[in-house]
């Protein structure tokens, strides 16, 4: 019996912090999740409705790109550790990344914050999408550099680790977590590159007046060429926890290492040709290439599909051993007291729902019918939102005794605590879903207008409102459950014995079955860049025909600046 | 975990038949959702976006 | 490699689902006749609108018997026509709407049916949409704009043909 902080203790200093870091931006972009299902629904408006945008921003931000991020970049650092039993080659370059990315974050914080307090010159009120000419304070394009840079050393550090090891290991298989670390790292590093891209080359320059302008489509294009992938930089590692995590606690083994290996290799090819389905409705691009974005995004269903078999699978190989029979009755033979399983069987539940508002999201056509409405909020609360964030709080009740040699105070609070998720989000998310089939829109502060009502299909606004605000508060009090638990849990002294083995599912079917050539990663990289210069190439180069590499014209909003630049007061402000 | 194990089934006595019928269940939900967002949310609606050539 | 018979009914299940949606969306485009937003319209330059003819006037324009072009600018935070007067067409026509920004990305979408676009500075949205009865339709703003975002809202109204009257013609 060996934890993780007794083979690893260096490491596991380093996902400590990871976590810590996670847990902060946790708390603060659930507390400003709160204030905003209480400002759209007009139950209590804390704040001016044009500083909604603002905390709008900081909940996006410190949510989708911080928690996720930083919990997953120690994931990650656990599971390459713990597969390949060999830390990392020099843990101060390992110290290094999650400094970077710190300081990266909290650069970009400071506008972001800014925005929120009076006298302060600097602000970001330009959502976690910054489509230009929306303009942020040049620190917000700064920090988010500094942060993908941190996520590029991070990989740097994982492969570094593995390459080691192959050295040491010249014949052995790649262990499949540490071939999920490799297969995300390398996809990441393929899409990350668009969003560098726009915001090195063009919006840094541009926010510092080096640029006059930029072309708002090229980097609404560059954006989404990152946005899409960036999804399953959250979700692959929860696949991966769903993999070699989930079999184990459910008592049972991984039904196969293979076809798992095929679904990231899968994952690694095209998840990156597939952003422009979030363009479906944006002049400027060609139907042919939405339709050319549409069939990768299909065909990356299959490994989404293929992965709820094969957990399913393995989840039930649990529930069998463990005595359970029947067609369903298996289903109660499983360890439902246990946070850890409770909290990702129900996050895995929670996607197969995604999964379907994602087929819808993924269609071409059918997209006149949700874009930009409140049925996406929906829809991303369940798959980043719940399949990843709830998963990731599950997992922190098995990984944070590994790392810190501290049990967990109450597991009782922390099934309470994923069961409140769960309802809440259930509540909050079907909320959305029918708010957006009758066109309310994401992304405002007081979908009230004057001139019309939405009119559900079934049920009224005031019932839909009411699911967001109860459903809201819910997430709210469960994630101040959850981090209270951890907090009280840190309190606690060591208790090394109560704490299992560090260690992850066996397969049923292991990697012996599976064909060498899945394990050749330069292979699949090759396809997977040759994937996205077919599907890219031709749409970036006609965008950047169309309206030259820094667009037709145009300013930047808003246009006053901070002083040292000419302040201009244009026909946007005039208007308004 | 493991104490709590009854029985140790290997793979090949292992037929995941409960998973079948769950996934299936799925593909059934699935498919009408489809067809019902798709056929009569979306294409039933009124100002629906036409190709100019009339 | 040795695969699972359920899991590779599966796997043809997930190929039947794929087909079927791609197949859906084929037959919506084909079928249906659904056009999407596209590179139709040429770039324009925002800080220029007062040069082009369509946008120096936004307005409804009679192109044809049934047939009217509505020339419409969203910005900061209206659309004009929409925000201060309705943009009035009348019933059973064919409308296309061609929508510009002079400054930041906005949509012009009408909630409750399928009209609905991103309008990109530089770029021109078209969209061809067909009317039936009468009846008031609300717009709105469906992407994060500004400060003001919220406030983003206009009408279109469909209106009995004897109702109806070209801003030109009064």
């Amino acid at each position: 019996m060996t934890t993780y902080i007794e083979r690893f203790p260096a490491e596991a200093r380093v996902i400590r912090s990871t976590f810590f870091t996670a847990f902060i931006a946790l708390g603060i972009g659930a507390l400003f999740g709160l204030l905003q299902v209480l400002h759209r629904t007009d139950v209590h408006r804390l704040v001016d409705s044009a500083d909604y945008y603002h905390i709008l921003t900081i909940h996006g931000v410190l949510l989708a790109l911080t928690f996720t991020i930083f919990f997953l970049a120690g994931v990650f650092t656990w599971g390459l550790t713990t597969s390949l039993d060999r830390g990392v080659v020099d843990v101060r370059f390992t110290w290094a990344w999650y400094g970077l990315m710190v300081g990266g974050t909290a650069l970009a914080a400071i506008p972001m914050f800014g925005g929120l307090i009076d006298g302060i010159d600097m602000s970001a009120g330009v959502l976690f999408t910054f489509y230009a000419p929306l303009q942020a304070h040049p620190l917000f394009y700064l920090g988010l550099a500094l942060f993908i840079i941190g996520t590029w050393l991070a990989g740097a550090d994982w492969i570094w680790t593995y390459l080691a090891w192959r050295r040491e290991n010249p014949d052995e298989r790649i262990p499949l977590p540490t071939f999920m670390v490799l297969t995300t790292t390398l996809f990441w590093y393929l899409s990350s590159l668009g969003v560098a891209i726009a915001v090195v080359v063009f919006l840094l320059p541009w926010s510092l007046g080096l640029l006059e302008q930029v072309n708002p489509l090229l980097t609404r294009t560059l954006f989404w060429y990152f946005g899409h992938p960036v999804v399953y930089f959250w979700l692959m590692p929860t696949y991966m926890l769903w993999y070699v995590l989930l079999p184990k606690v459910a008592g049972g083994k991984l039904f196969s290492d293979p076809l798992a290996r095929v679904v990231f290799v899968l994952f690694l090819l095209l998840s990156t040709p597939t952003g422009i389905h979030h363009q479906y409705l944006d002049p400027g691009i060609a139907e042919g290439f939405k339709f050319i974005a549409m069939t990768n995004t299909m065909f990356l269903l299959l490994p989404s599909l293929l992965t709820a078999f094969t957990v399913v699978a393995s989840v039930e190989h649990g529930a069998r051993q463990r005595g359970g029979t029947g067609y369903l009755g298996w289903l109660g033979a499983l360890p439902w007291r246990d946070p850890v399983f409770t909290g990702m069987a129900l996050a895995g539940l929670m996607f197969a729902a995604a999964g379907f508002s994602g087929m819808v999201n993924a269609g071409m056509n059918i997209n006149y019918l949700v874009h930009n409405t409140f049925w996406i909020v929906g829809h991303f609360h369940l798959t980043v939102g719940t399949a990843v964030a709830l998963t990731f709080m599950a997992v922190t009740y098995w990984l944070l005794p590994q790392i810190t040699g501290k049990p967990i105070w109450s597991r009782s609070v922390g099934l309470a605590q994923v069961v409140t998720w769960f309802v809440g989000m259930t509540l909050m998310s079907n909320a959305m879903h029918r708010g957006g089939l009758s066109g309310v829109p994401r992304r405002t502060a007081e979908p009230q207008y004057e001139n019309f009502d939405f009119t559900p299909a079934f049920g009224t606004m005031a019932e839909l409102d009411a699911g967001v605000v109860i459903g809201g508060s819910l997430l709210f009090l469960s994630a101040v459950l959850f981090l209270g638990n951890v907090f009280v849990s840190l309190t606690g002294g060591k208790d090394l014995t109560s704490i299992p083995e560090n260690a992850y599912a066996e397969a049923l079917s292991g990697a012996e079955d599976g064909p060498l050539i899945l394990d050749n990663l330069k292979l699949w990289l090759v396809i997977a860049v040759l994937l996205v210069v077919l599907t890219y190439a031709l749409p970036i180069g006609a965008i950047i025909d169309r309206g030259g590499l820094l667009g037709p014209g145009g300013s930047p909003y808003p246009l006053v600046v901070e002083s040292g630049r000419a302040i201009s007061i244009g026909l946007g402000e005039v208007v308004a | 975990m493991t104490e709590e194990l009854h029985r140790e089934i290997g793979h090949d006595e292992y037929n995941p038949v409960g998973t079948l019928v769950l996934i299936a269940l799925y593909f059934l939900v699935l498919l009408l959702l489809w067809l019902f967002v798709y056929f009569i949310e979306f294409l039933g609606r009124d100002l629906t976006v036409v190709g100019v050539v009339i | 490699m040795n695969i699972h018979a359920y899991e590779k009914l599966w796997l043809a299940a997930s190929l039947v689902l794929i087909v079927l949606f791609i197949g859906s969306v084929t037959y919506g485009a084909v079928g249906a006749g659904i056009a999407m937003v596209d590179d139709a319209e040429g770039v324009i330059d925002p800080d220029a609108l007062d040069e082009d003819d369509r946008f120096a006037d936004p307005r409804v324009e009679e192109v044809g018997e049934n047939e009217y072009e509505v020339y419409v600018v969203a910005g900061q935070f209206f659309f004009d026509p929409g925000t201060f007067e309705p943009i009035e067409v009348p019933e059973h026509s064919q409308v296309t709407f061609y929508v510009t920004s002079p400054d930041v990305i906005h949509s012009f979408s009408i909630p409750g049916t399928n009209a609905n676009t991103m309008v990109i500075p530089g770029e021109v949205a078209s969209m061809t949409v067909e009317v039936g009865d009468p009846q008031e339709y609300g717009i709105v703003c469906n992407e994060f704009c500004g400060g003001g975002h919220h406030d983003m809202e206009g009408e279109f109204h469909v209106v009995p043909e004897d109702e109806f009257t070209l801003e030109a013609d009064e």
